[in-house]
């Protein structure tokens, strides 16, 4: 992709069913390739998008087909950042924060492993939880490609 | 996703394929892993190489079809996972769960007995 001096952004809109989360897939897994990213970063913006597009529909919307799921693509110069955007109630941040899925006491939990795998694999993870619940993923591209 | 099974002598080899993602999917490979424990069939292999992305949710159903193989006295492996699960595994440290193998074929041969 050539250099760019400004951000674009690309939107996205679907309902809250899980198959719908393929076509998320392609689009964040393309950018994130478009973008030069190797391909095992691409794989982890795909799989990380998908985690925050999860969590939308089965936490934020209880899989309510009429609400939508809002997903916001930014690419810039230096980063792409991914907001993944529903109209829930958010979540205790701090509470989900302090579980670590890896501990041996919770290896075989069938539950609880989206988010860290989003923090595992994005550069940056925020969210900001008010009007709905937005999760703010950041990627970083390396000097080299910028 | 897609599920289909067949049995290899003692064994049983359920492939999956599309997207694991929870849903409907978890059902399915529940019914399958019942089906096959209660023919007495305690060697299952699940096959992934088909399945091109897993989320949090479809984890939890390998998971939990590890436990109810387990359980059961059986043995569960895992067969052609791409790199792209392989990645989600390390991350997770479910590589240290889940027995893997580059093939059906090879994950049928790790059965003892």
């Amino acid at each position: 992709m050539a250099e760019e001096s400004r951000s674009s952004r690309i939107f996205l809109t679907i309902p809250s069913r899980l198959e719908w989360l393929d076509l998320v897939d392609k689009i964040a897994s393309g950018i994130a390739i478009q973008m030069a990213f190797s391909q095992e970063e691409a794989d982890g913006v795909a799989n990380s998008v998908l985690e925050a597009g999860t969590n939308a529909i089965q936490h934020g919307h209880r899989y309510d087909p009429e609400l939508p799921v809002e997903i916001i693509f930014e690419i810039s110069a230096d980063a792409l950042r991914v907001r993944v955007h529903d109209e829930g109630r958010g979540f205790d941040a701090d509470r989900v924060l302090r579980v670590d899925p890896t501990d041996p006491q919770c290896l075989l939990a069938q539950r609880g492993r989206g988010i860290f795998i989003m923090r595992s694999l994005m550069d940056e993870v925020a969210f900001e939880i008010g009007h709905g619940c937005t999760a703010i993923l950041t990627k970083y591209r390396s000097k080299a490609i910028r | 996703m897609k599920a289909s099974m067949r049995t290899e002598g003692d064994a049983a080899v359920i492939a999956l394929s599309g997207q694991l993602m929870g849903g409907p999917d978890a059902e399915a490979v529940r019914q399958l892993i019942r089906e096959n424990l209660e023919a007495g069939r305690r060697k299952i292999v699940i096959d992934i190489g088909d399945i091109s992305w897993v989320n949090s949710t479809g984890l939890g159903i390998l998971i939990a079809s590890h436990l109810t193989v387990t359980n059961a006295g059986g043995c569960l492996k895992l067969s052609r996972v791409s790199h792209r699960i392989s990645q989600i595994f390390m991350v997770t440290k479910l590589h240290t769960v889940f027995e893997t193998y580059d093939s059906v074929e090879q994950a049928l041969r790790g059965f003892v007995g």
